[in-house]
């Protein structure tokens, strides 16, 4: 077995996956970064850099798929809500049927 | 902004420090932009105190920091494309010229449009090569074909513009850079 190889693998599957996952959390609900990251986590295996959640939601939003909104707090400091879009809505959707037909062909081949 | 009050000294020093890496980091965004993203980094780092459950406050914030990491590489991607966003809002040659610097590691088409650009800045410099050379400079014809154009001590070499070789250069340069601004406007378009 040669792990180096199985652990740069991992780290390409989790990078290329991480929107689907966080499209994925955010489908019906409404989180701030910090919030988004917990809910992550407690789904998936995936330790993810927390930095880079900023970056993507960022992304996520220029393409449409999310929107944000300031809500003040008690504390003065205020958190940002993210939630998916109508687009954001449909191109999950989109994402999930290629998703199972891939897992489909994989499970084909691999047994 | 309001920042989070900490108790003792050192976590203090340690949020202030990592708040100013923030700053320097987007301090070449729009003031709207810079604050947003302060903003959000402030509110990571308030509720990830709220729920970490070590002892001190130290202890607490170095966690928090050390999970979101350093505020350079996270910060890279977001301020490369918020930039990029604003050079084509505002047909700034100074924002422009910083978004394709920040932009040519995202790919090779940036690195063309940088191309683009350091032809602008040829016809800036070549009108202020006029002015120091006026004889020497210009747009020069040998036997009906085009020869040079900039400095030549050729004497066979015949100059087409005259006075006429610094508003030409002009017009060169703000039609290149209307180019440029266009073709980075639509390359945003077909991206989204």
């Amino acid at each position: 077995m040669n792990n180096e190889f199985i652990h740069k693998w991992k780290s390409q599957v989790k990078k290329g996956t991480l929107a689907f996952i966080i499209l994925n959390v955010l489908k019906g609900n409404e989180f701030y970064g910090y919030e988004l990251i917990e809910e992550v986590k407690k789904f998936t295996a995936i330790e993810i850099a927390e930095g880079t959640l900023y970056p993507l939601m960022n992304r996520l939003k220029k393409e449409g798929l999310a929107t944000s909104k300031w809500v003040e707090q008690e504390s003065g400091i205020p958190r940002k809500y993210y939630v998916l879009t109508i687009v954001g809505e449909e191109t999950l959707s989109r994402m999930k049927e290629y998703w199972n037909d891939l897992e489909v062909s994989i499970n084909k081949i691999s047994n | 902004m309001k920042n989070i009050k900490f108790q003792h000294k050192p976590s203090q020093k340690l949020y202030h420090n990592y708040i100013k890496r923030i700053k320097k980091q987007i301090a070449i965004l729009p003031k709207e932009d810079q604050l947003d993203l302060l903003m959000e980094f402030n509110s990571h780092i308030f509720e990830g105190l709220q729920k970490k459950k070590e002892t001190s406050e130290t202890e607490k914030l170095i966690d928090v920091l050390d999970k979101l990491g350093n505020p350079e590489d996270i910060l890279k991607s977001t301020v490369a494309e918020k930039k990029l966003v604003q050079a084509t809002k505002t047909f700034n040659p100074v924002h422009i010229f910083r978004a394709l610097v920040l932009n040519i590691a995202n790919g090779v088409s940036y690195l063309f449009f940088s191309i683009l650009y350091i032809f602008l800045l040829a016809f800036g410099f070549l009108i202020f090569q006029k002015i120091i050379n006026p004889t020497k400079v210009g747009l020069y014809f040998e036997k009906g074909k085009f020869a040079v154009l900039g400095k030549t001590s050729e004497p066979t070499a015949t100059e087409m513009l005259g006075n006429w070789f610094i508003p030409v250069m002009i017009i060169c340069a703000v039609t290149l850079y209307f180019i440029i601004t266009l073709l980075l406007k639509l390359k945003q378009k077909v991206k989204k």
